[in-house]
C-alpha cells in the first residue's frame, strides 16, 4: 500500500459524533458540526478533550432537560448551516419559538447553560413580548407567579404620595414657611446693602417699621406661579445643593421622611431682624400668623407621624426599604444619608 | 396557585434582567409587584431610557414635567449597582436642577453612555458631567457645554454626537483631540464653525450646519462621511483659502468607502485652485452620494468627475442637480469631456440614479461620461424636474442615442 495512492477521505456516511449525557444519565451521540454550535460544548471538547467516546461522555449541566436539549440540538442543527439567508433564519426562529410559556422558560435556562447566546436572545424576546402590556394579574397567571403580598396592601412601587390631602397640606405649610425664611433671609442682605445711602429720616422709618425701599426690592422676587421648584430657581447654581436635594427629594414622593427634619429646621426660621414686628406689605404672613403656622406644620408633623407608624402593618413603601449586603431588608434613617456626601 | 411552581422567578439574574432590558422602564419597574421575589428584580438594570411615555399623559405640561422629573427620581434611588447607561429624551424638560442632581449621582456610578436629548432651552451641562470619564457615548442636544480649564477630554469615548449645543469652537477641537478613541463623531446644528478634526481612530463623521472651513487633518481610518453643508450670506469668506479644498478634505482618507453630500457641499469642495489630479485613490469607495450639485458651474463638475475617476471601485452613484443657485452662470462649455475622461474605467459602477435633471449640456454630457465608461452598469436612474413636456422628450430622446458600453444597461425614467 503506497501511501500515496492512498487518498484519505472520509465518505460520505462517517461523520464523527459527540458523546453528551443528560441530567437523567441517558447518553446520545450528537453530530459534530452540531453539537459544536454550542459554546460551552466546543469549551469541554476543546479543552477538556471529553465527549470522544462513551465513556467519556461530555456531562450537561443541570438546567439541561433533556426535552429542551432535543429543542436546543434542533436549532442549532439549522443555524449551523451556513447557506442560510437571514431572513430563512428569521422565519425559522419566529416559528421556532411558538411554544407555552413554561416550555420557554425552560428552554431559556438551558440555552444559558449551554452558553447559547442567540438563543438566550431569541427566547428573552419572546418572554419580553409575553409581559409587555399586562396587568400584574395576568403575568401571575401566565407565570405561575405566587401573589405573596399578604400583609402589605399591593401599591404601585412609584405611587404618587401627594395624592393624600394630608401631605399636600403639609408641603403647602412648609413651602409656605420657606417663602418666609427666603424673604426674610433676602430682606437681612438687602438692608446691608441700604445702610450706606439712607438718610436719617429713612433709618427712622425703617427702625420703626416702614422701610419703602426694602419693600419696592422685595416685590420682584415675588413667585408667579406655586410649584415648589420656581423658589430654588433663583440660586439653583452652585451654593444651594442641599437645598435642592432636599427639595427634590421630597419630590420623589419621600415627603413623609422630611416629617421628623422639620422641628430643626424652624431655627433658621427666627433668626431676630431689626424692625421686622409689623406688617410689611409683602410678607403675606405677619409674625403672628407665622407663629401659628409653625405650630401647625409641628403639629402636622407629629400627626402624621403617628399615623406613620400606625399604618405600618398596612403599607409598606419600598421606597423606605433597601437590601444590604447580606440580603437583609433595613428602613432608611431618612434621607440625612444622601445629604451627607 | 401554590401546587405549581413557578418557572421564571429561578432563572439567573442575568437572563432575568436581559428580558426586563427589552420592556420599557416603566414596564420593568411595575414587576416589582408581581411578587416578593420580583421587588428588586429590576433594580440592578444597568441600562435605563427614560421619555415622556413614561408617565401618565395629560394636557398639562407642568403635570408631566412634575411626575416625570419624579419617576426618574425615584427610579435612581431605588436603583441598585452601576448605571452604564442613560438616556433621557424628551421636550417636556428642559432646564431643572433635578437634571443636575441626576447627572452628579450618574458620574459616581459609573455611567458609560449618556444620551440627554432635552426640549429648547438653556440646559448648561454641570461640571460632574465632565468627571465621567468612563464615558463611551456621549449624545447631548440642546444644551450648553462648557468645560472646565483642567478638562482634558473623555480618554474612553467612542461615540460622540452634539446637536444644537451652544459651545466655543476650541473646545469642540480640543474635545475631539482629547478623545482619541472617538469613532463616531456626528455634530450638527452649528453656525459658522472653523473646524480643524484630529482624530486617528475616527470612521464615521456626520456634519450638518453653517461650516465655513473644515480641514480633516488627520482622519485616516475614516470609512464613512455625510455632509450637509448650508451657507452663510456672506459667500466671500468661502473663496478666500487658496488651498483646494477637495484636497484638504478628502485628501487624507483613504479607506473611504461611502461619501454624501448635501446642499452646498459640492461646492464647498470645488473651492481653491485646482492641482489638476487628486493625491489619493479611493479604492474602497464603493458608494458617492453627492446632492444639490450645481452643473453649471465647471468647478463643481470637475469635483464630481475627480471623485468618479479616482474611485476604481466604485458601485452605486446618485446625484441630484441643483435647483438652487447662488449666483446664476453663464454655462461653461464644458469640454474636459472630451479630453482626458474616456480614457478612464469605472469597472464596478451597477447603479446610477440622476434627479432634479433639467437636460443642460453638462448634465447630459456626465451621463455620456458614466455610459461610456462603466462596462457592467445595469441601472440608469435619471428623474427630472422639466415640466415641458417636449422639452423632457428631447432629453430622453437625447440620453437613449448615448453610446453604452456595458450591454445590459437600462434606463428608468421617473415621474418627479
Amino acid at each position: 500500500m503506497s501511501e500515496g495512492n492512498l487518498a484519505v477521505m472520509k465518505p460520505e456516511t462517517m461523520k464523527s459524533y459527540i458523546w453528551l449525557q443528560t441530567a437523567d444519565g441517558s447518553i446520545q451521540q450528537v453530530e459534530q458540526e452540531v453539537a459544536m454550535f454550542c459554546p460551552m460544548i466546543c469549551q469541554e471538547v476543546i479543552q477538556k478533550g471529553v465527549g470522544s467516546s462513551k465513556n467519556h461522555a461530555i456531562s450537561l449541566p443541570q438546567r439541561v432537560k433533556p426535552a429542551m436539549f432535543s429543542l436546543v440540538l434542533d436549532y442549532c442543527r439549522f443555524h449551523q448551516m451556513p447557506g442560510r439567508s437571514n431572513k430563512e433564519r428569521k422565519t425559522y426562529d419566529e416559528r421556532f419559538i411558538r411554544m407555552d410559556t413554561k416550555r420557554l422558560c425552560e428552554l431559556t435556562s438551558a440555552a444559558d447553560s449551554l452558553q447559547l447566546k442567540p438563543l438566550v436572545d431569541l427566547t428573552s424576546r419572546a418572554l419580553a413580548r409575553i409581559i409587555e402590556g399586562k396587568t400584574p394579574e395576568e403575568i401571575r397567571e401566565i407565570f405561575h407567579l405566587p401573589d405573596d403580598f399578604t400583609e402589605e396592601e399591593k401599591l404601585e412601587p412609584l405611587k404618587n404620595t401627594m395624592d393624600d390631602p394630608r401631605i399636600r397640606r403639609l408641603n403647602r405649610l412648609s413651602k409656605k414657611r420657606k417663602e418666609l425664611k427666603e424673604r426674610q433671609r433676602l430682606k437681612n442682605v438687602e438692608v446691608e446693602e441700604h445702610v450706606d445711602e439712607r438718610s436719617v429720616d429713612d433709618l427712622l422709618s425703617f427702625i420703626n417699621g416702614r422701610d419703602p425701599k426694602a419693600v419696592k426690592k422685595k416685590k420682584k422676587k415675588k413667585k408667579k406661579d406655586q410649584k415648589i421648584v420656581s423658589s430654588y430657581d433663583i440660586h439653583e447654581k452652585g451654593s444651594h445643593h442641599l437645598h435642592s436635594k432636599q427639595q427634590c427629594v421630597e419630590e420623589a414622593g419621600s415627603s413623609m421622611r422630611q416629617v421628623p427634619n422639620l422641628p430643626s429646621a424652624e431655627d433658621d426660621i427666627y433668626t431676630p431682624k431689626s424692625g421686622s414686628e409689623d406688617e410689611d406689605v409683602d410678607d403675606e404672613i405677619d409674625p403672628a400668623m407665622r407663629e401659628m403656622l409653625d405650630r401647625e406644620v409641628e403639629d402636622f408633623a407629629q400627626r402624621l407621624n403617628a399615623n406613620w407608624v400606625r399604618s405600618l402593618g398596612q403599607e409598606r413603601r419600598p421606597v423606605h426599604f433597601s437590601i444590604n449586603g447580606n440580603g437583609t431588608t433595613r428602613r432608611h434613617t431618612g434621607f440625612r444619608h444622601t445629604l451627607d456626601d | 396557585m401554590g401546587e405549581f411552581p413557578d418557572f421564571i422567578s429561578d432563572l439567573p439574574q442575568s437572563i432575568i434582567e436581559n428580558i426586563l432590558t427589552r420592556l420599557s422602564i416603566r414596564e420593568a419597574i411595575r414587576t416589582s409587584v408581581l411578587s416578593s421575589r420580583w421587588r428588586y428584580k429590576w433594580s440592578t438594570l444597568t441600562d435605563l431610557v427614560f421619555d415622556e411615555k413614561c408617565v401618565s399623559p395629560s394636557t398639562d405640561r407642568c403635570v408631566v414635567e412634575t411626575n416625570l422629573v419624579r419617576f426618574v427620581t425615584g427610579v435612581l434611588l431605588l436603583h441598585q449597582g452601576p448605571i452604564h447607561k442613560f438616556q433621557l429624551s424628551t421636550s417636556f424638560l428642559q432646564c431643572r436642577p433635578d437634571i443636575d442632581q441626576w447627572l452628579l449621582f450618574l458620574s459616581r456610578n459609573g455611567i458609560k453612555e449618556l444620551v440627554l436629548e432635552l426640549g429648547e432651552g438653556e440646559f448648561r451641562a454641570p461640571s460632574c458631567l465632565f468627571n465621567c470619564l468612563k464615558l463611551t457615548r456621549l449624545e447631548l442636544c440642546h444644551c450648553e457645554f462648557d468645560p472646565p480649564r483642567c478638562f482634558k477630554g473623555f480618554s474612553s469615548l467612542k461615540s460622540l454626537n452634539l446637536h444644537q449645543i451652544l459651545v466655543a469652537p476650541e473646545v469642540i477641537e480640543s474635545l475631539i483631540s482629547g478623545c482619541p478613541l472617538l469613532e463616531f463623531l456626528s455634530l450638527s446644528y452649528f453656525d459658522s464653525l472653523v473646524l480643524s478634526i484630529s482624530a486617528p481612530n475616527l470612521m464615521y463623521l456626520y456634519l450638518d450646519g453653517e461650516f465655513k472651513d473644515i480641514f480633516l487633518e488627520n482622519t485616516p481610518k475614516l470609512v464613512a462621511i455625510s455632509v450637509s453643508m448650508y451657507m452663510h450670506e456672506d459667500v466671500t469668506d468661502f473663496e478666500q483659502s487658496s488651498d483646494y479644498n477637495l484636497v484638504k478634505f478628502l485628501g487624507g482618507v483613504p479607506l473611504l468607502e461611502k461619501l454624501v453630500g448635501y446642499i452646498y457641499f459640492t461646492k464647498y469642495l470645488s473651492i481653491g485652485d485646482d492641482p489638476g489630479r487628486l493625491p489619493i485613490t479611493y479604492i474602497h469607495l464603493k458608494t458617492i452620494e453627492l446632492y444639490q450639485v450645481s452643473f453649471e458651474d465647471a468647478n463643481e463638475v470637475l469635483v464630481l468627475l475627480r471623485l468618479v475617476t479616482h474611485s476604481p471601485n466604485l458601485k452605486e452613484l446618485k446625484v441630484s442637480a441643483s435647483p438652487i443657485q447662488l449666483f446664476p452662470l453663464e454655462e461653461e462649455g464644458f469640454d474636459l469631456f472630451e479630453r482626458d475622461y474616456f480614457d478612464y474605467q469605472l469597472p464596478r459602477l451597477e447603479t446610477v440614479k440622476m434627479t432634479d435633471v433639467s437636460g443642460i449640456r453638462n448634465e447630459l454630457e456626465f451621463i455620456r461620461f458614466l455610459l461610456g465608461t462603466s462596462p457592467v452598469l445595469e441601472t440608469v436612474i435619471v428623474s427630472s424636474s422639466l415640466t415641458d413636456k417636449d422639452a423632457k422628450m428631447d432629453m430622453v430622446v437625447e440620453l437613449l442615442r448615448y453610446p453604452r458600453v456595458s450591454p445590459q444597461a437600462q434606463f428608468l425614467f421617473l415621474q418627479d
